[in-house]
C-alpha cells in the first residue's frame, strides 16, 4: 500500500502475480486478498490510549485515595459493630442488618462499575472521533474499513442502527478512500441519529423556554433549566451509545453549570428590565418571554455541544447543527404561551 | 326628400346598428363562449406547457472524451444508475431521501437516433459480458428525474419536481473537428504539416508526405488527385490511431468514423502546403479549400450547433492510463487535443441571464476513467496527474467564470483492490479478468508516480494497464452498475439542480 509513496528510487515494474501455479484461478486470489485484509485489520488502531487517565500530581489523588480508605474503613468498622449489636440483641435483627448490609455493598460496587463502563464508553467514543480525524485528514487507503468494523462492534446491541449498518456494508467497496468511507458512515449511520437528537434538542429548549416563561421565581428557573438539560444530555449521550452515568462526563456538566449561571444572570437583567418599564405587567410578560426564550436557546447551545461531544465522528462543515432552526421554532413560543 | 332620405338613413342605419347590435350580442354570447373556451383551453395549454418548462428543469449534460475514453459506457452506467439508484450514496438527492425515481423518455430531438441504452447494458450483462462495439454515430435519450425539492417553499408550491437529463452520445473522433471551425483551411494546412514534421508522426505519414512532393498545388483541379491525396492522408490518420504511440489528434475526425457521409465529396480533401504567392482560385488548392470550408459548415457546424452549442454542463472523460501505456508522444498529443478541442465550448457562469441569452456551460467535471484499472490507493495519484494534464484546459475554463473540478472515475468496476506480498513488499494489487483471457489474475499494473517524472529513463516500459472484461454477473442485483466514484460526479454534475 505504501509503495506509492517511494516512487522512481523504488520503481518497481508491472508484473503479474501468478496465482495460478500456486492454486487453481481466483480462490487463491481470494485467500491473499483476505489475507491481507486481516493483517490490515491486526495492525489497526492504538487503542492503548483508551486506558490512559490525564495523569497530574501524584499528591491530590493520593490525598483523595487515603481519605476515601479512611471513610470505607470507618464505614466498614461501624457496620461490623452494628452487625455484631444487632446479632448480639436478636438473631432475626442480625439476619435482617446483614442482608440490608448485603444489598448496599452490592448496588455501589454495581454503581461504580457502571459508571466506570459508562466513561470507558465516552472515552471509547473520544478515540473514534479522534482515529476518524485522523483518517479524514490523511486520506489515505484500506484502514477506514477497520474504523467502519470498529464503530459496528459499538453499535452492535442497537437494533435502530442495525438497517443503516446493514446497508453500509453493502455500499462501502474497496474503490472508496478513506475519506469517502468515513463520509459514507456519517451520511447513512450518524445522519439519522443526529435528526434524533436535533428532535431532542428541539424539545427541551421548547419546555425550558415555556417553563422558565411561566415559573413565578428565580430559583424554580434555576431547578428547571438544570433538571432539563440534565435530562437532555443523557438522552442525547444515549442516543450516541455514550449511556453516560450519574458522573457522565466533566465536560458536559462544565458546560451546564455554565449555562445555569447564565440563567442566573438573564433573570437579573429581567427585574431590571421591568423596573426600567415601570414594573407594567405587559412588560414582565415580555421579559419572561424573554428570558425563556435566551434559556431555551441555551439548552438547545448544550444539546449540540453534548451532540458534538457523544458523536463518533466529529461533525464535518457541511453537517454542523445550527441554531437557525432552533431560533425559528423558539420564536413561535410566545405564541403557544399567551 | 332629403330630408327624409337622410331620416330613412338614419332610421335604416338606426335599424340596422340595431340588429346589427342584437346578432352582435347574439354572436358575441355564442360565439364569446365558443373562442373563450378556446382561448382558455389554449391559454392553459400553454400554461402548461410554460409550468412544465419552468418546473421541469431541463439539463443538457455533454459527456465529452476522445475517441476510447469510455463514453458509450459512461453514459450507459449513468443511465443504468439513476434508474436503478442503489450505488450512489454520495449523490445528495440520494443520501437525503429525497430522490424518487428516474425513467426514460423520448428525446425532444426527432433527428437523431435514440441512444440504444438496453441494448449496451444487454452487451454488458450478458453471460459472457463484453464491451459495447465502438459508436459510430450520434445518439440522444433523455432521462426524467423525479425528486422532491429539498427547500420548503418550492416543495409548497410543487411537491414533486422533475429533471429533464439531456445525455448525447457520439464517435469521439468527431471531437477533434471542433478545433477547425476556427481555423482557415491555410491555417489548419500549416499546422498538420507542421505537425508531421516530428516523429512518430514523420514516419506514420510517410507516403502521404511522399505524394506531396510529387505534386504542386497550383495544378488544375482533378478529382482523381483530390481523391488519391485524401485515401493517402485518410490512411495517414489511421496509421496514427493504429500506432503504439495512439495519437490523439486526428483531424478530421469523419475521415477515420465518416458515419453517413463515406464516399462523398465532403471528404475527399487534404492539407496542402500554401506555396508561395497567393494561391490561385482555380487550382487544386482551391479546391481543396473549397471542400474543407464545405466540411466545416455543412459538418462540424451542423454537429456543434445541434449538440454542443446548448450545454449547460460538461464531463471530459480523459484515458489518462491508455496514454501511460503509449508513452510520452500520446501524452503529449491528448494535453494538445483536448486543450485545442475545449476552445470551442462555452464556458462561464451560468446565471439566470445567460439562461435568456444562451446557454453556457458552468460546471465541467475532468474524469479520468478506468480507475478500476489501477489499485483504490492510486486513485489520488491519478487524479493528481490527470490536473496536471488539463491544467491548461482548467485554467482557462475558470477564467470563463465557470467551476471545474477532477476526478478519478471508473463507469464499470470491473477489478477488486487486493493487498499482496511480493519478495517481501506490500503491494496493492488489482484482481480482474483481463481483456480476452478467461481467468482473473492478480496484477501489479506499476504505480503512478506523484510528481512529474512520469516516464523513468532506464525502464522501457513502466506501465502496463492492462483492459478488464466487465465481471460476470455485473447488474444482476438490481441496483445499478458497479462503479467508482460515479455517484460523486453526478452529485457535482446535476446535483444543485436536483435541490
Amino acid at each position: 500500500m505504501s509503495n506509492a509513496n517511494h516512487p522512481a528510487s523504488a520503481w518497481l515494474p508491472p508484473i503479474e502475480l501468478d496465482v495460478h501455479h500456486t492454486d487453481t484461478d481466483s480462490a487463491a486470489a481470494s485467500a491473499t486478498a483476505t489475507a491481507g485484509a486481516s493483517a490490515r485489520k491486526t495492525e489497526s488502531l492504538g487503542l492503548a490510549a483508551l486506558a490512559a487517565w490525564p495523569q497530574g500530581s501524584w499528591t491530590v489523588p493520593a490525598f483523595l485515595g487515603g481519605i476515601a480508605a479512611l471513610v470505607v474503613l470507618a464505614l466498614a468498622f461501624d457496620a461490623a459493630d452494628l452487625m455484631g449489636r444487632s446479632f448480639a440483641a436478636s438473631y432475626a435483627l442480625g439476619t435482617l442488618v446483614t442482608v440490608i448490609l448485603a444489598v448496599t455493598v452490592g448496588t455501589a460496587i454495581k454503581l461504580a462499575l457502571d459508571e466506570m463502563v459508562s466513561i470507558r464508553r465516552l472515552r471509547h467514543i473520544d478515540s473514534l472521533r479522534a482515529e476518524a480525524d485522523r483518517l479524514l485528514k490523511a486520506n489515505g487507503h484500506g484502514e477506514a474499513l477497520v474504523f467502519a468494523d470498529t464503530l459496528g462492534d459499538f453499535y452492535a446491541g442497537r437494533p435502530d442502527l442495525a438497517p443503516a449498518l446493514h446497508a453500509l456494508g453493502h455500499t462501502v467497496n474497496d474503490a472508496h478512500s478513506d475519506g469517502e468511507v468515513i463520509a459514507l458512515i456519517d451520511r447513512q449511520v450518524l445522519s439519522a441519529l443526529d435528526q434524533r437528537a436535533y428532535r431532542c434538542v428541539l424539545v427541551a429548549s421548547r419546555d425550558t423556554a415555556i417553563a422558565t416563561a411561566l415559573s413565578p421565581s428565580a430559583a424554580l428557573d434555576v431547578v428547571i433549566v438544570l433538571w432539563r438539560n440534565l435530562k437532555l444530555v443523557r438522552e442525547v449521550a444515549t442516543l450516541y451509545g455514550a449511556r453516560p452515568g450519574q458522573l457522565g462526563s466533566w465536560r458536559l456538566m462544565r458546560r451546564m453549570l455554565a449555562n445555569l449561571a447564565v440563567a442566573g444572570v438573564t433573570d437579573s437583567v429581567g427585574h431590571v428590565a421591568i423596573d426600567a418599564l415601570g414594573g407594567s405587567l405587559a412588560a414582565a410578560i415580555s421579559t419572561r418571554l424573554g428570558q425563556g426564550m435566551i434559556n431555551g436557546l441555551l439548552t438547545a447551545r448544550i444539546g449540540i455541544a453534548a451532540m458534538t461531544l457523544c458523536r463518533p465522528v466529529g461533525f464535518s462543515s457541511e453537517n454542523k447543527p445550527n441554531l437557525r432552526r432552533i431560533r425559528a421554532e423558539l420564536m413561535s413560543v410566545p405564541k403557544t404561551v399567551l | 326628400m332629403l330630408a327624409f332620405s337622410v331620416k330613412d338613413g338614419y332610421n335604416r342605419e338606426c335599424v340596422t346598428s340595431e340588429s346589427g347590435r342584437r346578432s352582435l350580442k347574439l354572436l358575441d354570447w355564442n360565439q364569446l363562449a365558443h373562442v373563450g373556451e378556446q382561448a382558455l383551453g389554449q391559454a392553459l395549454g400553454h400554461v402548461n406547457v410554460i409550468a412544465g418548462r419552468v418546473l421541469e428543469g431541463n439539463l443538457r449534460l455533454g459527456v465529452t472524451g476522445l475517441r476510447r475514453a469510455g463514453k458509450t459506457v459512461f453514459v450507459t452506467s449513468l443511465i443504468d444508475n439513476l434508474i436503478r439508484g442503489g450505488r450512489l450514496p454520495f449523490m445528495d438527492v440520494i443520501a437525503a431521501n429525497r430522490f424518487l425515481a428516474a425513467r426514460l423518455r423520448s428525446s425532444p430531438d426527432r433527428v437523431s437516433p435514440r441512444f440504444s441504452y438496453e441494448k449496451y447494458l444487454a452487451a454488458l450483462t450478458a453471460s459472457p459480458p463484453h464491451w459495447p462495439a465502438a459508436t459510430t454515430g450520434v445518439s440522444q435519450l433523455r432521462l426524467a428525474i423525479r425528486y422532491l425539492p429539498s427547500s420548503g417553499l418550492r416543495r409548497s408550491i410543487q411537491p414533486m419536481a422533475t429533471l429533464n437529463l439531456d445525455v448525447i452520445d457520439y464517435p469521439g473522433e468527431w471531437l477533434m473537428d471542433l478545433p477547425m471551425l476556427n481555423q482557415s483551411y491555410h491555417d489548419w494546412s500549416a499546422h498538420t504539416l507542421e505537425l508531421t514534421e516530428h516523429q512518430p508522426r514523420r514516419q506514420l505519414a510517410a507516403r502521404w508526405l511522399h505524394w506531396l512532393g510529387t505534386i504542386t498545388p497550383d495544378l488544375r483541379p482533378d478529382e482523381s488527385l483530390a481523391r488519391e491525396g485524401a485515401a493517402l492522408y485518410t490512411d495517414y490518420l489511421h496509421a496514427c490511431r493504429r500506432s503504439q504511440s495512439n495519437l490523439s489528434l486526428v483531424q478530421p475526425g469523419r475521415f477515420i468514423e465518416p458515419g453517413d457521409l463515406a464516399g462523398t465529396p465532403l471528404l475527399t480533401f487534404c492539407p496542402l502546403p500554401a506555396g508561395s504567392g497567393e494561391p490561385r482560385a482555380h487550382s487544386l488548392w482551391g479546391l481543396m479549400n473549397e471542400r474543407f470550408e464545405a466540411y466545416k459548415s455543412t459538418v462540424v457546424r451542423r454537429f456543434f450547433v445541434e449538440h454542443f452549442a446548448r450545454l449547460d454542463r460538461q464531463i471530459v472523460l480523459v484515458d489518462v492510463l491508455g496514454m501511460l501505456n503509449a508513452g510520452p508522444a500520446a501524452l503529449y498529443d491528448m494535453r494538445m487535443a483536448l486543450t485545442a478541442c475545449l476552445e470551442a465550448f462555452h464556458h462561464g457562469r451560468g446565471g439566470w441571464l445567460s439562461r435568456l441569452t444562451g446557454h453556457q456551460i458552468d460546471r465541467v467535471l475532468f474524469a479520468a476513467t478506468k480507475a478500476d484499472h489501477v489499485a483504490a490507493s492510486q486513485h489520488t495519484h491519478m487524479r493528481n496527474l490527470l490536473d496536471m494534464l488539463v491544467s491548461e484546459a482548467r485554467n482557462a475554463i475558470r477564467f470563463e467564470g465557470a467551476t471545474v473540478e477532477t476526478m478519478a472515475l471508473a463507469a464499470v468496476k470491473c477489478t477488486e483492490t487486493v493487498a499482496t506480498e511480493h519478495q517481501g513488499r506490500k503491494l496493492a494489487c488489482i484482481q480482474g479478468t483481463p481483456l480476452g483471457r478467461q481467468r482473473a489474475t492478480v496484477l501489479f499494473p506499476g504505480s503512478i508516480p506523484d510528481g512529474p517524472d512520469l516516464f523513468p529513463e532506464n525502464v522501457s516500459q513502466p506501465y502496463r494497464f492492462l483492459d478488464f472484461e466487465p465481471p460476470a454477473g455485473v447488474g444482476r442485483d438490481g441496483r445499478g452498475l458497479p462503479n467508482i466514484r460515479l455517484d460523486q460526479a453526478l452529485n457535482f454534475l446535476l446535483g444543485d439542480h436536483l435541490a
